[in-house]
């Protein structure tokens, strides 16, 4: 402020104090226009913030012509007030191009260039274990069928994992089950089915359910973990065949793996279906032309399933003549493990963040 | 059940090769698990005859031997003890590989020339366990390929059985599957009627005195010679797995492959009063086994017994004492029907699978007996001479009967979904020798054949439509079924919410196995009277480590950190949801509790740039921000309470541990783990955890979601700094802000706690930033101004505080 006085004064122009202020201040706000752009036009990116400083800051010299502007005629004032403003943002506005051609970035005064190389600032979500985003788009699935998907006790009774599923005591299929025991009458589920049995002693039909859970088996090894889980689905109704066992199990493997997976349905035992199936697949792996993981012959196997056994139904007072239905039951490890191309068992259950973070 | 395919031949021509036969028979229900080429490359090993024999001038054990192949005999160093001049055996000649990959070439052995290698089965991969070199029929042509002259291609099939098909059990039971899909019958090796046996006029007699045998037949064979069997039968023993014996007992376990039905061989001699008595054993008896154990038998055990004691564990193994050795020269053949059940439990109670066992379990074909004991009989003579007495006991109880069941044509064709005819139903059944008779053109009268011990129930006979047709060729349908919506279990979807927050918050989820060590009690340092010790145990477990069902998440989210520790990755943000198990009694199925289990350690943002997020590490603050988040989220934040003042267990470290209430319930706690606990899981870096009990979290009733208008007037904001005695809590402060029943004040918040230059010693400066909003107007000073007097009022006389001086 002191120096444009200094400079006024001494120029010592026009007699008249009301024209000698408007035209030296009418002058000078021009004078300062084409002084800051001539500076603006030769700045180089450390000239910048110097420039801001003189003509544009707080203290700088617009400021100070702005202020000086009280001193003006009345007359004159909003029409030097409007020049002077207007030159401002013209200035401010050549300021910020001028900044943005040289590539100077706006912001805190600072003339470092931003480094775009650098990684964003992330804080990394975690994620679901495979397991439980297997489980879940198998049970999404069949939810979607409208089943009901319900759950029940790990340590059951002899009488819901075998007894009532038509296994009885020293009944050969129990090889078929490696089976923890707790006491006498009490295991560890070795699968989910016993669901079956307490879902149908609750409710009448039609029944369509899913019961998804940890299952346990006294096997370990390189293909076996002793704990895994399982998911087991019944639909009891009227004239239930097994074309629709085979239609919605279609609808499955088609939503779980591709709509063009090979599909195969072949004869096996289980005590509590009649007719039993296994279901096989393509091989995901090799696409049927034989590989290790199918052990060369194209198929995986993947579901276990069949027409729920008269039996069963008798156990739960059903009776077999109205009814039928049907049950499937399938390993989720097994399912990651093909869909993921997991290749070791036992990594499931080490809970290790290095294949966690994965899925 | 393995069989090779030169084997099956002799029943049944099928005209499909190895891989077709797989895959037919895994279609039909037959899983196959492997197909291999039973003989190994032997190309360059021929039939050579030793034609002399003479010491090696040099070597003890090895002899010089001129053999005779093609062209001039040639010398060949052997050390084989049974090397004799005149035996045909296996030569490997120079250039050929061995199924080891050892190549044979010209060489001298101890100064003396050796053009090839006279061979064992076992070095050409083609026998078990015999030593020496092979011993090869006379017959054979000289010089010619070993594999050609012993027929040897074959392929080895092995079919992994389902529990119900014991009739499979059996190349016959195979023979007959493979028929009904080729259209063929197979034809048995004995057939037509066999000799009444009647037991009259016999040098011994058999009784049987218990139910759980009901049928009991047995032969004698006078005047055996014991001695190896013939190269053709140890051959296909060995294929299948079984180690040849003797003539008599291989015939008797090749009939069991051929017939599925197991035999027994006793030296005649042997049993005492030349007598059978199958009873139950007495308390007390023990026996001998073949195996040599010495077995303790209870009184549900049958046994197979001479005039005195046990001879052999009936169905299961025979006696060491009755076995057929080289001295035997009379034999009794036995062949049975005994109870599947008992024989289970027997073989259970004396931990001894066996392949006759197995197949009594199952179930063998009652009618089948007196076949197979004839067959086998048969071959004992040919084989090993001897005399079989035309006579012989056949001692039949109550046996499973031929069932006759009614098939419903509709019935059938509603379950499968098919449309077939009674006579298209009736050919299937017929192509594996299942007779039926049409009764009308709804209803089939089928004869369960006594083989097929597993079709019981019309719905059985459904199944073998089904499979004979073929799965694959049921059509593909989808069942109409009433539209409903189904019912959503309220703790499921409390987990699945909770498990999205939770990896919102960067922690991953690990699954633990629910079974655990015993010895994470004393690691954790559990009371005596912790709940957590009431451990239901498991009869049988695995290893130790995995012996009781666990009781807690914590030690297996602890040994988690410490494995991702140990993998260099101390940074670890985990949960788990998961049931946990309390015992009750042995009768009581144990408590479930499902519960969810947070763990973190390591820096403040795992897997973060450390340039953006700096090193920080977790505090308790940090877990306890995850679960007001979390109670947030499930909208219980109203209504969670946090008591520092509550007793927590030993292994939260003092003095940091909050139990979290919603209202009166008890929902859970959170802390630090107690560094000596840490320490005892081999965790050295502080961890911090969060427990909740998921099933009390689903009976708590979420606030519903209300919207409530935006303020239309500014708030402003007035700030404190209030000097307390370092005891007072920060958040106390707050609660006596906003629980002042201030209107205006919208919230209050610490922004910054200061201890140092100016505040005096054991007291800190605690500067609280009060929002001020009101409804329906915009807030002048004054009006603020008094509220903010009275709140400093207020927490000067409560918290006996001071403003701070500016």
């Amino acid at each position: 402020m002191d120096t444009l006085k200094l400079e006024t004064a001494g120029r010592g122009l026009a007699p008249s104090l009301a024209v000698k202020t408007k035209c030296v201040m009418e002058d000078e706000i021009l004078r300062l226009k084409g002084e800051a752009t001539a500076a603006l036009g030769e700045a180089g990116k450390e000239d910048l913030e110097p420039f801001r400083v003189k003509y544009l800051g707080r203290k700088g010299l617009f400021t100070s012509v702005m202020r000086q502007l009280g001193s003006a005629p009345a007359a004159d004032r909003p029409r030097l007030g409007k020049l002077a403003n207007d030159i401002k943002q013209e200035l401010t506005q050549a300021f910020a191009a001028r900044q943005e051609e040289l590539g100077a970035g706006r912001g805190q005064g600072t003339a470092t260039r931003l480094d775009l190389s650098l990684p964003g600032r992330v804080l990394p979500r975690g994620r679901l274990h495979p397991v439980t985003q297997v489980m879940a788009e198998v049970c999404a699935i069949f939810e979607g069928l409208g089943f009901t998907v319900a759950e029940g006790p790990d340590v059951e009774t002899d009488f819901y994992n075998f007894e009532a599923l038509n296994i009885p005591p020293h009944h050969p299929a129990r090889d078929m089950h490696d089976t923890f025991y707790v006491s006498d009458a009490l295991l560890l589920r070795t699968h989910t089915s016993p669901m079956q049995i307490r879902a149908m002693e609750r409710e009448q039909p039609p029944l369509r359910m899913i019961a998804p859970g940890k299952v346990y088996r006294c096997d370990s090894d390189i293909t076996h973990t002793p704990m895994f889980h399982q998911v087991e689905g019944f639909l009891v109704d009227r004239q239930v065949s097994f074309a629709d066992l085979k239609g919605v199990l279609s609808v499955f493997i088609a939503r779980m793996f591709d709509a063009d997976t090979a599909i195969r349905f072949r004869p096996s035992f289980f005590p509590f279906t009649e007719p039993s199936a296994e279901v096989d697949i393509g091989c995901v792996m090799c696409g049927g032309k034989g590989c290790r993981v199918c052990k060369q012959t194209g198929w995986l196997e993947i579901l276990g399933a069949g027409l729920i056994d008269p039996a069963v139904f008798a156990k739960v007072g059903y009776d077999p003549e109205a009814y039928s239905g049907f049950a499937f039951g399938l390993g989720i490890e097994r399912i990651a493990m093909l869909k993921y191309g997991i290749n070791d068992i036992r990594l499931y259950y080490e809970n290790d963040l290095r294949f966690l973070s994965q899925f | 059940m393995k069989f090779t395919l030169n084997w099956l031949k002799q029943y049944i021509d099928s005209g499909l090769n190895a891989t077709e036969l797989a895959d037919r028979l895994t279609m039909a229900g037959l899983e196959v698990d492997s197909v291999e080429a039973l003989c190994p490359d032997l190309d360059g090993v021929r039939v050579a005859r030793v034609a002399s024999v003479a010491p090696h001038p040099n070597a003890d054990k090895l002899t010089l031997c001129q053999v005779e192949v093609e062209g001039e005999p040639r010398q060949v160093v052997c050390g084989a003890p049974n090397v004799r001049a005149g035996m045909l055996t296996a030569i490997a000649l120079p250039g050929t590989t061995m199924p080891g990959g050892f190549k044979i070439k010209p060489a001298k052995l101890r100064g003396e020339k050796s053009e090839g290698m006279l061979c064992s089965a076992r070095e050409l991969g083609i026998g078990g366990e015999e030593g020496g070199i092979m011993d090869l029929p006379a017959d054979l042509e000289i010089g010619a390929p070993l594999v050609a002259a012993l027929d040897l291609e074959d392929v080895l099939v092995e079919v992994d059985l389902t529990p119900n098909r014991p009739d499979c059990a059996s190349v016959l039971g195979l023979a007959r599957e493979v028929g009904g899909f080729v259209g063929k019958r197979m034809t048995p090796p004995v057939a037509g009627p066999l000799p009444r046996l009647t037991g009259e006029g016999l040098p011994f007699t058999v009784t049987v005195t218990d139910t759980d045998c009901r049928r009991y037949a047995a032969r004698l064979i006078e005047g055996v010679s014991i001695g190896p069997s013939p190269w053709w039968l140890k051959q296909l023993l060995l294929a299948v797995g079984l180690r040849p014996i003797n003539n008599v007992v291989d015939v008797t376990n090749l009939v069991m492959l051929e017939y599925g039905q197991p035999l027994h061989a006793f030296d005649f001699a042997r049993l005492s009063g030349a007598a059978i008595v199958v009873r139950k054993a007495r308390p007390g008896e023990t026996m001998a086994t073949l195996d040599g154990a010495t077995r303790e038998l209870d009184s549900e055990m049958l046994m197979i017994c001479d005039a005195e004691r046990p001879v052999a564990v009936a169905g299961v193994m025979g006696g060491e004492g009755s076995q057929v050795t080289d001295a035997t020269t009379s034999i009794l053949l036995e062949s049975a029907y005994f109870e599947p059940v008992s024989i289970r439990r027997t073989a259970r109670r004396l931990n001894l699978s066996t392949d006759s066992s197995y197949r009594f379990e199952r179930g063998v074909d009652p009618e089948g007996i007196p076949y197979a004991l004839e067959r086998a009989a048969r071959l004992i003579v040919e084989l090993a001479g001897g005399r079989l007495m035309d006579n012989g006991y056949d001692v039949v109880g109550e046996l499973p009967g031929r069932a006759s069941l009614d098939l419903r044509v509709r019935r059938t064709n509603e379950l499968l979904g098919l449309a077939f005819s009674a006579d298209r139903i009736a050919a299937l059944l017929n192509s594996i020798e299942i007779a039926t008779a049409k009764m009308d053109e709804e209803t089939l009268r089928v004869t369960v054949p006594s083989f097929r011990v597993d079709l019981e129930r019309e719905v059985d006979l459904v199944e073998e439509v089904a499979r004979l047709h073929g799965y694959n060729a049921i059509p593909t349908a989808l069942p109409a079924v009433p539209m409903r919506f189904a019912h959503r279990d309220a703790g499921r979807s409390l987990r699945q919410q909770v498990a999205a927050v939770l990896t919102g918050f960067g922690f991953h989820e690990a699954i633990n196995y629910s079974f655990t060590s015993p010895a994470h009690c004393d690691l954790l340092g559990l009371a005596a009277d912790d709940p957590a010790r009431q451990l239901v145990p498991l009869v049988n477990p695995l290893v130790e480590d995995q012996s009781v069902m666990r009781s807690l998440l914590l030690p297996g989210l602890l040994e988690n950190l410490r494995r991702n520790i140990n993998h260099q990755q101390p940074d670890v943000r985990l949960f788990e949801v998961g049931k946990v198990f309390r015992h009750r009694d042995h009768a009581t199925q144990p408590e479930e509790m499902m519960l969810l289990g947070c763990v973190m350690s390591g820096r403040r943002h795992p897997g973060a740039s450390r340039l953006h997020y700096g090193e920080a590490l977790v505090d308790l603050l940090d877990v306890r921000g995850v679960a007001e988040a979390l109670f947030g989220e499930l909208r219980l934040a109203d209504r969670l309470i946090l008591a520092a003042d509550a007793v927590l267990p030993s292994y939260v470290a003092a003095g940091t541990g909050l139990a979290l209430a919603v209202g009166a319930t008890p929902v859970g706690w959170l802390g630090q783990v107690a560094p000596s606990v840490a320490k005892a899981f081999g965790i050295k870096q502080d961890a911090f955890y969060l427990s909740l009990n998921l099933d009390a979290l689903a009976a708590c009733e979420a606030a519903p979601k209300r919207f409530a208008s935006l303020p239309k007037f500014p708030a402003v904001q007035w700030d404190l700094a209030l000097v307390v005695a370092d005891g007072v809590g920060g958040g106390d402060l707050l609660a006596a802000i906003t629980e002042a029943g201030e209107q205006l004040i919208e919230r209050a918040e610490i922004f910054d706690i200061y201890r140092g230059k100016n505040i005096a010693a054991g007291h800190k400066s605690v500067a609280i930033a009060i929002t001020y909003r009101a409804e329906d107007r915009t807030l002048d000073d004054d009006t603020v101004g008094k509220v903010h007097e009275r709140i400093i009022g207020l927490l000067e006389s409560r918290f006996d505080a001071h403003l701070r001086e500016a």
